[in-house]
């Protein structure tokens, strides 16, 4: 049987985003589905969804095959509740993934944010160690991202140094080729935490290296 | 325009290219010659020293003897292969012919190209899943069943070649051919990672879904460990296997409902590749079938050895899918070689009728031997009457006819060609012009199956052998039941006789 790649796209859609960060994810998200349906593994294997945090969490477009998902429209508002996203993820992994009575991957997941927790984010740690994910990559954007937050999560952090259109549109380019090369890779039985297999990213996106830090 | 740069090959000519990537494969960049007819392709990292020994082998030694011999016209079109290498300075890199345009997409997919693929290359994988390739291509892109035997043929003959040159190509997946079910056409491409068996290890254990068992089995041992398994021509006839049964069936023959590991997909993954793999369709050990309660709907109808087994590709290649996948799968010697699977394919190409429903997704299946024919893939069956001619040779020319174990269905249009009516002659890279048309056709005339002679002076009825008539070119033999025709050739004659099923 085919197993999918389930994606969890984790999105941070806080009052800061507004401008021109939110439009840059917005037509990240674009060219990342766009990229991806070009994909035949991909097209075959991942599963993409979208969980945006602000005030609160909530998941904007469930686990969806490609060529079913549709780009959510996003808005921003309110605060950045990190924590409450960490649960709905598991919330959302339990549901879509671990009792769809198949045997997928193990789900990966991406955050993108440009500031640092505004709720419990304890909570949320405590919720993911529930499950196993594959790869975690979470992404600080800007000077205002709170890297010491991220690494609570996970040990998979790249930093934009600016949270502008640039940056943010290599970031997403460069999730939809990880994405892409990880629906060729698993089959291999190689899932990786970290960035073991994934693509270099572009000169715009710095791994964090956390013995450093 | 992008700006020009130029780089020396090993051979001291000068190549000019367009400084800008046009493509990224998992260890090159590559761009395109200015006059349009190269790719120049440099590696990301550093070539070592045997590396390079490597590539200037397979750009001379091993380039002139397929390319620079008799037939090397013929295998231009097979291999996409490097022509030199090159260094820019900081890079190593090789320069080589660049696709022919029916590898691009021309339609691309339905909806007006709605994954707007329109352009790109035909990557096999597009064609190797009934979602991908009948529910998202554009039809004029999905090709046929027959057509699919085709590829899988050039293929098998390109494989063939490698091998009997003493390379294994170590990466054999449906990333690294090319293939253009709308023309009939394959190519196969990376050749650059060829293993020299002996001499230079390969750089890469392969594709998933297409490494061997028993190097999934040991990759968690070092390189130099002599348990160590890596490719080889052995782990190529295993990933030759896959890719016909892939390409014909739609469906992994290993990838089955069997869990190993329920808590690491991961390790799952490698004893059911590995260690632990087991064919779909075992005649015995059937906990390794299919599920397809929790299939796409678009790929159920594949996924279903129940109605789909591997059996609909004919009685040739069944047998090899047997070798492969049961007697072969954990025991490398006795895997199919690709010369085994091009036999088989040409003698299937041979066994094959037309499906009568026009959407049919096959539109062409082997005959299933019985008395009345059903297409597999749609479920139509076959009406009227159908001609059947069973070839025999006569090899010590004494008059003792052998059955050949080949047989050729007759429809509307059938040609007969010199390989029908002289075993001698294969239909491969050897064949000469002369013997690459047809010497007669079959058509449906005033209700009755009729063979009409173009090319032969030497074909007779031979049905009653106290009345043996010549039929001279121009003329006609009505096809019934028991008829026999028989060809005189130099070397040894052949007897095609015909059986009428109803």
């Amino acid at each position: 049987m085919n197993r999918r790649l389930p994606v969890y796209l984790l999105i941070d859609t806080s009052y800061s985003m507004e401008g021109e960060a939110l439009e840059a994810v917005q037509n990240g998200l674009d060219s990342l589905v766009t990229a991806l349906r070009r994909d035949p593994h991909a097209l075959e294997t991942a599963y993409l969804s979208v969980i945006e945090f602000n005030s609160t969490a909530q998941q904007l477009e469930e686990l969806k095959e490609l060529t079913e998902f549709q780009v959510p429209t996003l808005k921003t508002n309110g605060m950045t509740s990190m924590g409450e996203a960490l649960e709905v993820l598991v919330e959302c992994v339990e549901r879509e993934v671990l009792s769809s009575g198949r045997r997928d991957w193990r789900p990966i997941a991406f955050l993108f944010t440009d500031g640092m927790a505004t709720d419990d984010l304890k909570k949320g740690i405590a919720a993911l160690k529930k499950i196993k994910m594959g790869m975690f990559v979470a992404c600080a954007a800007g000077p205002g991202a709170q890297i010491d937050d991220l690494k609570k999560i996970t040990e998979a952090i790249v930093k934009l140094d600016e949270a502008d259109s640039n940056s943010i549109a290599a970031f997403f380019k460069w999730v939809s080729s990880s994405i892409s090369v990880s629906s060729q890779q698993v089959d291999a039985g190689k899932e990786t935490n970290g960035f073991g297999e994934l693509p270099p990213p572009p000169p715009e996106v710095n791994i964090i290296d956390l013995s450093k830090h | 325009m992008a700006e020009t740069k130029t780089v020396q090959t090993s051979d001291g000519e000068i190549i000019t290219y367009y400084d800008e990537i046009i493509g990224s494969g998992g260890m090159k960049d590559v761009y395109f010659s200015t006059d349009g007819k190269k790719a120049v392709a440099f590696f990301r990292d550093p070539v070592d020293k045997i590396g390079l020994e490597r590539l200037e082998m397979i750009t001379g030694l091993y380039r002139k003897g397929i390319f620079e011999k008799e037939h090397g016209e013929y295998w231009k079109t097979l291999f996409c292969w490097p022509e030199s290498v090159i260094f820019d300075g900081k890079r190593h890199g090789v320069v080589l012919p660049i696709y022919d345009k029916h590898f691009f997409f021309e339609y691309g997919s339905i909806n007006d190209d709605f994954l707007g693929i329109k352009g790109g290359e035909k990557e096999g994988k597009w064609f190797a899943a009934p979602t991908n390739r009948f529910t998202r291509l554009d039809p004029r892109e999905r090709g046929d069943w027959r057509i699919f035997l085709r590829l899988c043929l050039i293929i098998s003959r390109a494989t063939r070649r490698m091998h009997a040159a003493g390379l294994a190509h170590s990466d054999l997946s449906y990333k690294n051919v090319l293939i253009s079910p709308s023309t009939g056409h394959a190519c196969m491409i990376d050749v650059d990672g060829l293993v020299v068996p002996g001499k230079y290890p390969p750089d890469v254990v392969g594709t998933p879904d297409f490494i061997a068992p028993e190097v999934i089995a040991t990759t968690h041992l070092d390189k130099n460990d002599p348990n160590r398994i890596l490719p080889s021509r052995h782990t190529d006839r295993h990933a030759l296997a896959v890719l016909i049964y892939q390409y014909l069936l739609l469906r992994h023959p290993l990838r089955g409902r069997k869990i190993h590991d329920i808590d690491d997909p991961s390790n799952d993954e490698t004893l059911a590749m590995g260690e632990k793999a087991l064919f779909i369709e075992h005649p015995s050990d059937k906990s390794n079938r299919t599920d397809t309660s929790v299939a796409r709907a678009s790929d159920k109808k594949w996924l279903d050895t129940g109605t789909m087994p591997y059996t609909i590709a004919g009685p040739y290649l069944s047998k090899l899918f047997e070798m492969a996948f049961i007697e072969g799968l954990h025991n490398p010697n006795k895997r199919p070689t690709a010369d085994e699977w091009e036999s088989a394919l040409i003698k299937t190409v041979d066994l094959i009728q037309p499906c009568e429903n026009k959407d049919c997704v096959g539109k062409w299946y082997a005959f299933d031997n019985s008395n009345k024919p059903i297409c597999p893939f749609c479920s139509t069956p076959y009406k009227g009457e159908l001609p059947i001619i069973n070839l025999y040779s006569d090899r010590s020319g004494k008059g003792k006819f052998m059955p050949d174990n080949h047989r050729l269905m007759i429809y509307k249009d059938q040609s007969i060609f010199p390989w029908h009516i002289d075993r001698n002659i294969i239909p491969n890279e050897k064949l000469n012009t002369k013997d690459s048309s047809r010497i007669g056709y079959c058509i449906f005339h005033k209700k009755q199956w009729v063979f009409v002679n173009e090319k032969l002076n030497n074909m007779f009825n031979y049905t009653n052998q106290n009345d043996i008539k010549k039929i001279d070119i121009g003329q006609s033999i009505i096809l019934e039941d028991g008829v026999r025709i028989l060809v005189k050739n130099r070397n040894s004659s052949r007897l095609l006789l015909l059986q009428m099923v109803r």
